[in-house]
């Protein structure tokens, strides 16, 4: 597979764009990766069973909201996409839609069996396999359903590859 | 560098390929008239499925409905596999509920047998089934109160769904995917203690239920928005063959435990939850009430049960004999899923693959009254109405 | 009513178009009859209107093609009593099948049709939308539930399917990322 697939799109076209340019290459880049991995509001889109235990961990008993992560119901406003269950070929367009919607910087959690390799629904005629061919994953959560607890320390495991800055939503080393 | 026009041509390229050309024409607009695309991805349900909505001001005049964007095709996924390997796909069907799928699946396949389980598995299926129901009332309504902007009632449902769902997992060993029942039984017995347990965390839900409801009733502008709104006649309800608590809302009481008995159903006790108006306000009523009588039943359940054996001692097939055969022929069990009457027509045909499953779930006939509901309402309706009727997208998409 | 009074007045209704017609020795004891294609409606308005079949369970068929015929089954309930009632009627399997649609006797037989039409090619004559309700648009015409539809199972877990079928998935799903610039200065 050619290697352009997989990385998120960063074009410097403004000056905005250089600052962060120059920034990275900086100790202030530590203190943005702190702030960001503190806060890392997912886009609520449960797809599949998984989307289920995903609504459950964000609720009171296995709460995320103390690491700072919260549910959005707009890509807009959302940093990471979590791809929680069996992808269909109807669904794709859409999907590749919202990723597109989310602003950078953008992480992308695989949750659950389905989304990895297909799951239960690996033989169907309908469903899509390996979906980290099209999107830069960085966290695969393995389970038919994931725990929410797996969850949480998938969330935490993203917020450690972002304080090691060899996360796939940023791009380090612009020459 | 790169040229930043060649990327906003490109943008404007990709956003114009954005348009769904069925909709467009399907759909004549005039001058005072816009379409509004509630998208694949909706907050109102989990699960994926889009509504066009022609709205001229505030009120829709018309609306459509896209399914088909959770479908796995487990109806031909069942058809290559044998009949225990088919039942943990079962159980993802409708995944609010899967012990009801796994029971409408087990029973038919258990009719063309010609098996009955013994009276202790009848019973462990009866109490699984009502904790099934409870924890799906619970999140139906909790989300449905999300869409209103109730967030506190979907809070306070779910984390009472959480002692419930740690009551199933106590048995069966999963949150949401179970696949307990087997053919001609189920998979282990009750544990010790459990008893106790559940008889505490029922009584302190059946408080939270009365809470529950003074709440609903005493709110002002949730009465505002609910009652009188989404109304279902008795005729609309008969004309679209729904079931389950939407028909019930209307004054029609029709249960499945009622009507087709199944397992220990005739021998206990309990009353068919029914309303008067059919209108948001009832559906929601009525679903918080028969989470009430799922736990009077559970109780009377385990004050009846005995001691005994799990699998009856002659089996024809062996139940450990994953290629197990099943004589030829047809078979429809109807049981009540908490959305209303689920079964599975399975055509056999002597071999240890099922030739043929269909999937009756209930949420299909919801979603299709959906569309004739939706006249002449406002905007904000929209969602209430859609998340009052408590179906489930991944039922009809299969 | 029970179901040797509904057996009986169907029997003695409709003697050539109803054959076969039993009742079932288990729970929740089934009338089964099958139908003959032509007369379904006029077999449903007559169960509908003097027997109290209210309710429309769900239309289903099942694909045989040693015997060269699809069945379309018919399940028939009520909200009046407890009897249910299979009806099952054959149809050719050529190039065109088709039989008539049942949306004037039942409203709710609008999406069950479809969905037969879109899994198993019958078509419904009468019916006012025959699209695709579950499947994507460019899938129409490939008869999935059918016994020889060549996709299935999907043996390799792969996106493409496999590595020589790259561009039959570009044309369908082009993979838009490739088409972005060329330059690649800020990569490693």
């Amino acid at each position: 597979m050619p290697k352009d697939i997989r990385t998120p799109m960063q074009i410097i076209t403004t000056t905005t764009g250089a600052i962060h340019e120059f920034l990275k290459k900086s100790p202030a880049q530590d203190v943005i990766n702190w702030g960001r991995k503190n806060s890392l509001w997912f886009m609520t889109q449960p797809m599949g069973c998984c989307g289920v235990e995903m609504i459950a961990a964000g609720c009171s008993h296995y709460d995320t909201d103390r690491f700072g992560i919260i549910p959005r119901c707009s890509p807009r406003h959302a940093d990471v996409m979590i791809i929680s269950g069996y992808i269909v070929r109807k669904y794709f367009p859409a999907l590749k839609r919202l990723y597109a919607q989310m602003p950078s910087p953008k992480w992308v959690i695989c949750m659950g069996n389905c989304s990895i390799s297909g799951g239960p629904f690996y033989r169907s005629y309908n469903t899509l396999q390996n979906i980290d061919e099209i999107f830069p994953v960085d966290v695969y959560i393995t389970g038919c359903p994931p725990r929410p607890e797996a969850l949480i320390q998938g969330f935490v495991e993203l917020q450690k590859k972002i304080k090691a800055k060899t996360d796939k939503g940023t791009i380090y080393g612009v020459k | 560098m790169v040229n930043k026009h060649d990327v906003k041509k490109r943008m404007r390229q990709l956003a114009a390929e954005y348009i769904h050309e069925p909709q467009q024409e399907a759909y004549k607009l005039d001058d005072t008239e816009m379409m509004l695309h509630i998208g694949p991805q909706n907050p109102i349900q989990p699960g994926p499925f889009l509504i066009d909505l022609k709205i001229s001001g505030e009120t829709v005049r018309d609306s459509k409905l896209y399914m088909g964007y959770g479908h796995k095709g487990i109806e031909k996924i069942l058809e290559s596999m044998t009949y225990i390997q088919g039942l943990p796909v079962t159980d993802r069907i409708c995944y609010l509920s899967s012990l009801s799928n796994n029971e409408a699946y087990v029973s038919s396949v258990e009719r063309l047998l010609d098996i009955e389980p013994p009276e202790r598995s009848q019973y462990i299926r009866v109490i699984m089934q009502e904790l099934s129901r409870i924890q799906s009332h619970l999140l139906g309504t909790g989300e449905y109160a999300t869409d209103l902007g109730f967030v506190t009632m979907f809070l306070f449902m779910i984390r009472e769904r959480e002692y419930v769902l740690g009551l199933i997992e106590d048995i069966t060993g999963a949150r949401i995917t179970h696949c307990f029942p087997r053919f001609g039984g189920v998979r282990q017995d009750l544990p010790d203690g459990w008893r106790e347990k559940a008889i505490d965390v029922l009584s302190m839900i059946h408080e939270k239920c009365e809470m529950y409801k003074e709440l609903f009733s005493s709110d002002r502008t949730y009465k505002m928005r609910t009652v009188g709104i989404g109304t279902l006649t008795k005729e609309d309800v008969m004309k679209a063959g729904l079931t389950g608590p939407s028909l019930r809302a209307t004054g029609i009481d029709y249960d499945v435990r009622k009507v087709y008995p199944t397992l220990v159903y005739p021998d206990i006790d309990f009353k068919v939850q029914t309303a008067e108006n059919g209108d948001i306000f009832d559906r929601v009523m009525v679903r918080v009430n028969e989470i009430q009588e799922s736990c009077w039943i559970i109780e009377q359940a385990l004050d009846q049960i005995k001691p005994g054996p799990l699998f009856p001692d002659e089996l024809p097939y062996g139940r450990r004999t994953p290629s197990m055969r099943v004589p030829p022929g047809d078979a429809y069990v109807p049981i009540e899923d908490p959305r209303g009457e689920m079964a599975m027509y399975i055509v056999s045909d002597g071999t240890d693959k099922p030739y043929r499953v269909k999937i009756r779930g209930p949420a299909f006939a919801l979603m299709q009254g959906l569309p004739p509901m939706l006249e002449n309402v406002y905007i904000a309706d929209v969602p209430a109405i859609a998340a009052s009727m408590d179906s489930c997208n991944s039922e009809v998409d299969r | 009513m029970d179901g040797t009074t509904v057996l009986d007045s169907l029997k003695s209704q409709f003697p050539d178009a109803v054959a076969d017609a039993l009742i079932d020795s288990q729970p929740p004891h089934i009338v089964c009859a099958n139908v003959d294609k032509g007369r379904i409606v006029d077999v449903c308005s007559y169960l509908k209107d003097n027997l109290q079949f209210n309710r429309l369970s769900g239309i289903t068929s099942v694909d045989f093609p040693e015997a060269t015929k699809f069945e379309v089954v018919y399940m028939i309930a009520s909200y009046d009593h407890s009897v249910v009632v299979k009806l099952k009627a054959d149809v050719v399997r050529d190039e065109s099948p088709s039989i008539d649609t049942v949306i004037p006797v039942w409203w709710n037989a609008n999406w069950y049709e479809r969905e037969v039409y879109e899994f198993m090619g019958i078509c419904f004559d009468g019916h006012p939308e025959m699209t695709v309700l579950v499947l994507a648009d460019d899938m129409m015409g490939e008869w999935p539930l059918r016994k020889d539809y060549q996709e299935f199972p999907q043996t390799t877990a792969k996106y493409p399917y496999s590595d020589d079928q790259e561009s039959v998935v570009e044309e369908k799903y082009p993979l838009e990322w490739k088409s972005w610039p060329t330059e690649r200065h800020y990569l490693e």
